[in-house]
This record gives structure tokens, sequence and C-alpha cells, in this order.
């Protein structure tokens, strides 16, 4: 772009219009745009929302969730059923557990270069043009990973992989990798530069100016961002199951196209119990390496 | 300890059983090689238009059912409107909370199933489960946001005889504006990924068409859908982050 300059100085003059004034009007536009397609496409649903057959078939999912015609005990309030889903549990438990850790460890590998002072050898390192690459390669994987959302990604990997817990933490892993990976080098970009520099001009090696100077700086919130990434993890684990890639998504969307209403009851629950669980566990892990 | 936890997740991998299945070597390189080059004739580039407006569509509207509900459950679950020394506050706040925690902690696809169950394959049907998790923390952060607003300009207001009406329209909400509108647009970005997803339920969009290519095995298709949705993830990606910036300034 050359006229890149002359584009920035528009911008930044008061003729014009200023980014937040423009987006709040597309945003309008945008949104009044996408009811009028919605309504001019027809078959909303809107009119089947005062149709009386809408609200007896949504009562009838609604009983038959909570057991209300079954003939038989609803599975929720038979012990048995708890501990075959506790299974189910336990393994969409560790399959977003192994996910968080893929993709911190994925992260942690890549934050240096993907960080700008690093690559550029602001730190006292040697600018280079592998450097560079190596930024941009990283930044572009991160975006890319990113926007591809999990489900996407468990459904490309299910045709390589067995499906299975692997398979799902994999596709988890590929999602956030880029989210923790860009995240983290930020925060390497934000760092103190001194412990470093000192460290470097001491004759530390890179190893040892990576442990003492930049990993301390940087864990703590690197922590903190893979807990909040592994809280949402935990919830999407379901979605994965869709898809068979193992846990209790999968045996929610085969209980529900078996009409089993009383077992999709029972999964929600504990998916829920799960969600709750990992939410107190993260906060009281987070709280932990706040004060270490 | 991290080591540790590391691999007692690794022990729900079925390690006996064949982790790449048969053909799935093979198939990876079909996939990869079916990028040079993706499908771009014109009747198929066309098809990707459609969905990725679909998705913006979609978005959109929940969006808009989303945020006035957000903001109505926040402001009530920040419990700034409830005069201090009433004695249903407590509860009051404690039930939006709930409320808010139960909408959010349903993923938005896990409601859509459920609503097709209930009422049957609609657009509305996509709106609604996206708007209601959407509603759910948007009204979190909002009651958070509202919270955290400087006490001062509040006392006076209040000294002046404000009603807490009168405090959350001038008091509250303008001193939070700027973060209000900020995780908003960021909950933008979001919800036009979600509606991405949302459409493998067999709601128009990208990821029905990802969907339905991959089924045909037609991974030249599902390359020129992914840039597509790379592409406009990106796009607004930069949008909301260069807004966002702007207006924390």
């Amino acid at each position: 772009m050359t006229s890149s300059g002359g584009f920035k100085k528009w911008v930044h003059s008061k003729r014009a219009p200023s980014l937040v004034k423009m987006s709040f009007v597309s945003i309008a536009a945008l949104s009044i745009l996408s009811w009028t397609i919605i309504i001019i496409e027809g078959d909303t649903g809107f009119t089947n929302l005062f149709d009386s057959k809408t609200w007896g078939n949504a009562s009838r999912f609604i009983a038959n969730m909570a057991g209300i015609h079954d003939s038989t005990t609803p599975s929720f309030l038979v012990l048995d059923r708890w501990l075959v889903t506790g299974v189910l549990a336990y393994e969409t438990l560790l399959m977003s557990i192994l996910a968080i850790f893929i993709s911190g460890f994925i992260a942690l590998a890549t934050m240096l270069p993907a960080a700008k002072n690093i690559s550029s050898g602001e730190m006292g390192g040697i600018k280079s043009t592998t450097g560079t690459v190596a930024y941009y390669i990283v930044r572009l994987a991160y975006a890319f990973s990113r926007a591809i959302p999990e489900l996407v990604w468990a459904l490309l990997i299910v045709f390589f992989l067995s499906p299975g817990v692997l398979a799902g933490a994999l596709a988890l892993a590929f999602h956030n990798f880029g989210i923790i990976g860009r995240l983290t080098a930020e925060v390497v970009e934000n760092i103190d530069p001194a412990p470093a520099r000192a460290l470097r001009t001491a004759g530390a090696s890179n190893v040892q100016i990576f442990l003492y100077g930049i990993l301390p700086q940087t864990l703590p919130q690197f922590l903190t961002y893979s807990l909040y990434r592994w809280e949402v993890v935990i919830r999407t684990t379901v979605i994965i199951g869709f898809v068979s890639a193992g846990g209790l998504g999968r045996e929610f969307i085969l209980r529900l196209n078996w009409f089993h209403y009383t077992d999709v009851t029972l999964l929600i629950l504990w998916y829920l119990i799960l969600v709750l669980c990992v939410d107190m566990i993260s906060f009281w892990l987070r709280k932990l390496t706040k004060f270490s | 300890m991290l080591l540790c936890t590391f691999f007692w997740s690794l022990t729900a991998v079925n390690w006996n059983g064949p982790i790449v299945h048969t053909g799935g070597g093979s198939a990876f390189i079909t996939f990869l090689s079916a990028l040079f080059p993706p499908e771009l004739s014109p009747s198929f580039i066309y098809v990707c238009i459609t969905a990725t407006v679909k998705t913006v569509v979609f978005a959109s509207a929940a969006m808009t059912i989303a945020v006035p509900l957000g903001l109505v459950l926040g402001i009530v679950a920040s419990g700034q409107i409830v005069e201090n020394n009433s004695p249903s506050r407590y509860y009051i706040i404690i039930t939006t909370r709930l409320l808010l925690g139960a909408m959010r902690s349903i993923h938005e696809l896990v409601w859509a199933v459920l609503f097709v169950a209930a009422i049957g394959l609609s657009p509305l049907a996509a709106i609604i489960s996206l708007a209601i998790p959407y509603a759910g923390i948007l009204g979190r952060i909002y009651s958070e946001l509202i919270q955290d607003v400087p006490n001062e300009p509040i006392e006076t207001l209040r000294s002046a005889g404000a009603s807490p009406v009168k405090l959350l329209m001038y008091g509250y909400i303008p001193l939070a504006l700027p973060d209000l509108l900020s995780y908003t647009f960021y909950r933008f970005e979001c919800a036009i990924r979600a509606s991405a997803i949302l459409s493998f339920i067999g709601i128009q969009g990208i990821g029905y068409e990802i969907q339905l290519s991959l089924h045909d095995l037609l991974f030249d298709q599902v390359w020129t859908l992914l840039i597509f949705l790379v592409v406009l993830i990106v796009l607004v990606d930069l949008w909301s982050t260069n807004l966002r910036r702007r207006l924390m300034d």
C-alpha cells in the first residue's frame, strides 16, 4: 500500500467519519438489513410461534424431557444410569484437560517468535530475517487456528483419525492454541525488558535468559488465560462430541436421535455439573496463580 | 503437578486401537492436495457468498435480541435499580444471576438442537438459540461493568436526590458506556463465529455448506469455504480490535 500514509492521515483527520461512528451506522444497518432478509426469505418460523401446534410440540418435548409420559422410570432417577454416564463425563473432562495441555504446549513453544519484541531482537538478541519470517508465519498460523471453529476442526480430524477422545482433544487444541498463543505473545510483548537485558550483560545464555528473564513474567498470565480457555473448552467438548469425537456430546446426540429424552436430561445435568466444577476449580487455581 | 495432570489426561485416550484409521493417511494427502487449487467456479463462489451473508445475517439478528435482553437482565443482576435497604434485593440479584448462569452455561449448539427438536427447523430456532447464551454472557458482563463504575459521581447524584432509575440513566450507564460497547462488539465477533457453527444443525450458512461438501468428499470446495470463513472472521476480528482500541482511548 503506497498511499498508506495518506490513508492514515485521512483517518485521523477531523473530516473523516470516525471509525466508531461508522461502525455504529453499519451495525445498525446490518441489523435492520438482517431482519429484512430474514423476513423477505419467508418461512421464518414466526408464524409457527403463534400456532398452537408448535406450542403443543414444545410442551410435549419438555414433558418428554422430564419423563412425564414415560412408562419407565426416568433415567435421571436411576443411580445406575448416573454411573454409566458419569464415566462419559469423566472422559469428557479428561478430553478438555488434554486439549488445554496440548494447546498450552504449542502456545508456549511458539510464543517467542510470535512476540514482536523478541523476533525483532529488541531484547538484546540479533535482528534477523529468520526472526521476522518466523513472526509472520506463527502469527498467520494463530489467525488460521483461531478462525476455524472447533467443530470444523473436529469434522476434518475425524476424517483422518479414529473418532475418540484424542481426535476431540486435538480439534479443541487446534482451535485454542491460536487464542492462547496470541494472548501469551501479547503478554511477552509487554514484559519489562530490564531483567532480560541485565541477564544478557551478565553473560547468560539464551536458554537462561528465557528461563529467568522472560518466563517468570509471562507464566502467571499464561496460566490465567489457559484456565479461562479451559472453562470455554469444557463447554465446547459437548459440541465436539456431536461429530462423534467421544464423550458426553456423542451420547447426547445419539440419545436425542433415539428419542431417549430422559437420558438427554440426564446428560444435560452431567454437563451442567461439569461446567460448574470446572468453573470453580479454575476460579480457585486462578486465585492460586495470582498469589504465587 | 501439571505434568501429572497431563499424563492422567492421556489415560483417557485409547492407545491400543488404531489412532489413524485405515486410509486416514491417504485421505489426509488427498485433502491437502485439494487446496491446489480450491474450487473457484463462479457458481460455487456464489454459493459461498450467500452462505457467508446468511451467517452474518443470523449473527446480527441474534445480537439485536441478545443485547437488549442482556442489558435488562444485567441491570437487574447488578442490583442497582433496587433500593439498598429493600429486603427482596438479595433474592432478585440471586435469581437473575442464576438465570443468566443457566442461559450461558449451555452452549448455543445445544440450545439449537433442543430448539430444533422443540419448535422445528427454522431461522427462528437458530436466532433464539444464539440469542439465549449471548444474552446470558452479555448480561453477566454488563452487570459486572455496571458494578465497577467509580463511586464518587454516583454518590454525588444520590445526594442530589436522584432515584435509582435516574442514577442508572445519568450515572451508571454513561460511565460504563465505553466498556459496555467494547464488550458488545467483541461478542458480535464471537456471534459470527458461533453462527457459522450453528449452521451445522441444518440451518443455512457456512458450516452447513462445509458439512455438505465434506460429506460429498469435495475437498476443493471445503477449502474454498474454509478460506471464506477465515477471511470473514479475520476481517471482523480486525474491525472489532481496532474499534475497541478506539473506544478505550
